[in-house]
């Protein structure tokens, strides 16, 4: 007998901002809901660790969704889309888990970003406390650092760049069989999306001043970052984590940027205190 | 910490075991270009022709023109050949946002053959430390 995954894959059509979109998503699991957000040119296939675990999916309803021109989830067919550069901004990415949830009839899911995703985590911390009970923040930052863009779409420049890059972002620690898979699947996106996708992350995701403005008594938030994540330093997260009254931080050792698919085993030892501490805390007093 | 890959000794060794790389080949595989790597106030150039290299010259390259070149000081490179190495010296692009190495002249060529670069640098590590 063949093994079959206990993932389900599906459609949703989804309005933002005025437009439709044909929305894929998977989903694993029962209890509580957790939206997880993947990082920029990636798709569902980033988490696909978390929706087959056991242990996780005991507890929680793992839902994860390829954003509109990622994976299975096309562009929509209701605007000519190809006359403009694509670029995704923060309204859209937060309107989208918004309706996500909604549509899927959520009541205050958990949310889990990675890189980009960890950036989304803080932002709805921030603008939307009172539709998530907690935010996990991987690989999280204040802002982003240098921009890196036009290597990511340039016409000279072709998937391999992606592929040799995304190597060196998750850590030498990690094993080579995860790292190999994770820059593979940096390959998958349409060549315009990754750059697109760093324009909220370099662009628009910047909460100088703002941090003090979370309120973790709302929403509570939870930062895990790599050792080896080149973006930033173990120590800005630090001052992070200072300015964000009552979030928790836990550095990663051995990890690096991709988190979670880089290497399963080590990532789920640092994110299952904080699963456990969610659904304590969410148990009726 | 000798870097072993500058040494001019050891050029025909590293040259041959990058040839006879199967990830290096399909990496590599339609690159001519000259690629300077600079280690501190030392230097060599690795010459692609057609995807092979043909030569990793280190002796009287001072002259020597190049297409792009990688730059980082002795101890970051010292760093980077270690077999686990240190955080921020794992990779040349990390390497590069926290200002450990530079990249200079013909980016948009070395950006286009990263992939046969940073798994020319990996194999200098896996022979740096056998």
């Amino acid at each position: 007998m063949a093994r079959v995954d206990p993932v389900i894959s599906r459609y949703i059509h989804l309005t933002i901002q005025g437009i439709e979109y044909r929305v894929y998503y998977e989903e694993s699991g029962k209890g509580i809901p957790i939206i997880c957000q993947h990082a920029s040119g990636s798709q569902t296939l980033e988490w696909r660790f978390l929706l087959n675990d056991p242990e996780i999916i005991s507890k929680y309803n793992v839902i994860v969704a390829d954003l509109p021109y990622h994976g299975k989830s096309l562009p929509p067919e209701s605007i000519q889309w190809w006359k403009e550069e694509y670029r995704l901004t923060k309204s859209f990415v937060m309107d989208f888990q918004l309706e996500l949830s909604r549509a899927l009839g959520f009541e205050k899911p958990v949310f889990i970003g990675n890189a980009m995703g960890g950036f989304l985590a803080l932002d709805l911390a921030l603008e939307y406390p009172d539709q998530f009970r907690a935010v996990i923040g991987v690989n999280s930052a204040l802002r982003a650092g240098k921009p890196t863009l036009d290597t990511y779409y340039h016409p000279y420049i072709g998937n391999d760049y992606k592929r040799a890059n995304t190597l060196y972002f998750s850590s030498p620690m990690s094993p080579e069989k995860y790292r190999r898979i994770e820059s593979w699947c940096a390959m998958l996106s349409a060549p315009s999306v990754t750059k697109g996708d760093l324009y909220y992350y370099f662009n628009e995701h910047d909460l100088t001043g703002k941090t003090y403005k979370i309120d973790t008594s709302r929403c509570a938030v939870y930062l895990l970052n790599g050792e080896y994540d080149p973006t930033k330093s173990i120590e800005d997260i630090q001052m992070l984590k200072e300015q964000i009254k009552g979030a928790k931080f836990t550095e990663m050792k051995g990890l690096s940027h991709c988190g979670m698919p880089e290497n399963p085993m080590l990532f789920k030892t640092y994110l299952m205190p904080i699963l456990d501490e969610i659904i304590k805390k969410s148990k009726p007093k | 910490m000798a870097v072993r890959f500058i040494d001019p000794q050891n050029a025909d060794f590293f040259r041959n075991a990058l040839n006879a790389d199967p990830e290096f080949k399909i990496a590599a595989r339609y690159m001519t270009k000259d690629v300077c790597i600079e280690v501190g106030i030392t230097k060599c150039i690795v010459k692609f022709r057609d995807g092979i290299v043909t030569q990793i010259k280190s002796e009287n390259a001072f002259a020597d023109p190049w297409d792009f070149a990688v730059r980082g000081a002795e101890d970051a490179w010292e760093k980077f050949l270690q077999p686990i190495p240190p955080r921020f010296y794992d990779g040349i692009f990390g390497g590069m946002v926290r200002g450990n190495f530079r990249l200079e002249g013909d980016t948009i060529s070395a950006f286009s053959h990263f992939w046969a670069v940073t798994r020319m640098l990996d194999i200098f590590r896996e022979l740096q430390n056998k």
